[in-house]
């Protein structure tokens, strides 16, 4: 089965009406950013394959889309991905103390799910919420001014609630 | 310090200016009305005569961008670059978030004056917050009349929409960011030809950042003379600045480009943390050279600080007090050059990662004599060897914390003992180790 539902593909198509004739390859990232927030957070091959015909395009220009940026993962992740900053001014800040302690609550270690599957944990550079350091996104939130208290009762209040 | 009257930011906290009647009611659109009953060239000659320098950290000037875009039919370009992630830098996701508007107004006006029909608004993919209010209002803008087949009555067609990044430093680039916008990786391009001859699906093209087309409502507005009265001479307006690191309050602050880097720190920061001392800051975002606490009497526009041996990029100021290791700041920077080169040009996908290398060996305790040298040999051979200037943008940096530190680091090789834990964000890595 396509994983492009009827839904899908009525977005599909108004994403790929921003580009010109002849240029639908431009639509590869948002279809892939659409892709994963409806398919469980990661892309598979189907996933893929399903854009690449959908646009036209082989396959492979897919793929080498797909591994090029972070922000695509084809491996599973949990229900909250953690991204922690990394990058010098959180650094400075003491992010080094936050992610020690993120690590810790949820016992995994970069690029890892939570054995319940609700949380995976990555580094990520630059975030670029500077000024709040340190910081980490979860979904589409960022938090700031943490602290190793402060990040672990964030995880705490999401584990609480369950779900998405 | 006189206090600075109010363009970019005039909006920020309130909320009423993420509608268009909002920002109307604040003055909004106005400009542009203006602009149409201007001919588009002598709204080019406006931008030029207000010294407005590119935003996004060359500092080219905007005005003289335009005039390069060829000339002739077919379809051109206006991308907008709004893929925010010089570390250290905090200004187009707040002026997305907090004042949509007046960047669709800038975008607007650009598009008129240049004879643009189409514009794409980049904007990195993790921020989730900005792309969601611009989406909703480029709709309004539409559903205004903004923009569509006649741009606020003018009859003249203008169309734009939202394109996500998905996570690469790589993409601020301007010919990254191009080659992204085409559904590719985003790798840079030999240059030239330029965008603005050979840009977008290889049409001309105009890359502008969000802080830039921001500007130009007030441009517009206030006229060339008032615009350059706000700057310093050959730097036209006001400035986002964001001050991040060891300062009492960090934040982002619109001001005059005469600000220097000593006041930025300590009168509109608050200065350093209690108990503690300016050890190095960082002017203009992870890139630029660093520069000592004797340094910092410079003013904070973009020739003043290419003059002392820096640069003001993206006006992201990095503070480092007393208990910051240089050596591990580095560190710190070099494990995100080679996680960020794309990996098509040689010198900078090997010399990124050679220099992290050696200087996770440093940091390590396993440094070896000759390895600083050996590092700034690896600059050499990077800096203006490769097609885009990350190379670059990782050894000026490199460079210029041995030169100004080369103690620091030979002690650390010389005692080679480990101090806090080791690599990536471990412990205390960086700041305090």
């Amino acid at each position: 089965m396509s994983p492009i539902t009827p839904e899908l593909k009525a977005r599909f198509e108004k994403i790929v009406a921003r580009y010109p004739k002849g240029q639908e390859q431009s639509a590869v990232i948002p279809l892939l950013h659409a892709l994963q927030e409806s398919g469980g957070g990661h892309l598979t091959t189907e996933h893929q394959q399903a854009v690449a015909d959908f646009l036209g395009v082989p396959m492979s220009k897919v793929h080498e889309v797909t591994t090029f940026y972070t922000m695509f993962s084809l491996k599973p992740r949990g229900r909250h991905h953690i991204s922690v900053c990394r990058t010098l001014p959180c650094a400075l800040c003491g992010c080094g103390d936050v992610a020690k302690a993120v690590r810790e609550r949820l016992g995994v270690g970069p690029g890892e799910v939570t054995a319940d599957g609700m949380f995976s944990y990555e580094e990520v550079e630059c975030l670029a919420q500077c000024h709040l350091g340190p910081v980490f996104q979860i979904g589409d939130t960022v938090y700031g001014d943490l602290t190793a208290d402060k990040a672990k009762a964030v995880i705490d209040g999401l584990a609480k609630q369950g779900g998405r | 310090m006189e206090p600075t009257p109010k363009y970019l930011t005039r909006n920020f906290g309130n909320p009423a200016a993420l509608t268009y009647d909002g920002y109307v009611a604040g003055g909004g659109y106005a400009a542009l009305k203006k602009a149409l009953g201007m001919a588009p060239q002598a709204v080019i000659d406006l931008v030029k005569a207000g010294n407005l320098r590119g935003r996004g950290g060359a500092g080219f000037p905007a005005g003289v961008k335009w005039g390069f875009l060829a000339k002739g039919d077919g379809p051109k370009y206006l991308c907008v670059n709004a893929d925010e992630g010089e570390p250290g830098t905090v200004k187009d996701g707040p002026l997305m978030e907090q004042d949509p508007h007046q960047m669709l107004e800038g975008i607007a006006i650009a598009c008129y004056a240049l004879g643009i029909h189409q514009s794409y608004i980049y904007i990195r993919g993790e921020f989730h917050k900005a792309i969601r209010i611009v989406e909703a209002a480029v709709e309004e803008a539409y559903a205004k009349g903004v923009f569509g087949p006649s741009m606020s009555g003018s009859g003249f067609a203008l169309d734009v929409a939202v394109h996500p990044g998905a996570g690469a430093y790589i993409c601020g680039e301007e010919t990254g960011l191009l080659s992204s916008l085409e559904g590719k990786k985003g790798m840079p391009k030999l240059k030239p030809p330029f965008p603005a001859v050979k840009g977008l699906y290889d049409r001309p093209t105009i890359v502008n950042n969000v802080e830039t087309l921001a500007c130009v409502p007030h441009i517009l507005n206030l006229g060339a003379e008032a615009w350059n009265a706000l700057g310093t001479e050959k730097n036209g307006g006001t400035k986002l600045y964001n001050v991040c690191g060891h300062v009492l309050r960090p934040g982002y602050h619109e001001l005059r480009h005469d600000v220097t880097l000593r006041q930025l720190i300590y009168d509109v920061c608050g200065g350093m943390k209690p108990g503690r001392t300016l050890k190095a800051v960082v002017p203009g975002g992870s890139s630029s050279p660093i520069l000592l606490p004797s340094e910092i009497d410079v003013r904070m526009d973009f020739d003043s600080l290419a003059k002392a041996g820096s640069m003001l990029g993206s006006a992201a100021v990095i503070v480092m007090d007393d208990r910051t290791s240089i050596v591990r700041a580095l560190d710190n920077l070099l494990h995100f050059y080679s996680h960020e080169s794309c990996g098509q040009c040689t010198p900078c996908r090997e010399g990124t990662h050679w220099l992290y290398e050696i200087s996770q060996r440093i940091v390590d305790g396993r440094g070896r004599p000759g390895d600083l040298d050996r590092m700034l040999d690896i600059c050499t051979n990077m800096v203006g060897n490769t097609i885009c200037v990350l190379a670059d943008a990782a050894a000026l940096p490199t460079q210029s914390y041995i030169q100004k530190f080369r103690g620091e680091f030979e002690d650390y090789i010389r005692a080679g003992e480990r101090r806090g834990l080791l690599g990536g964000i471990e412990g205390k890595a960086v700041a305090h180790a």
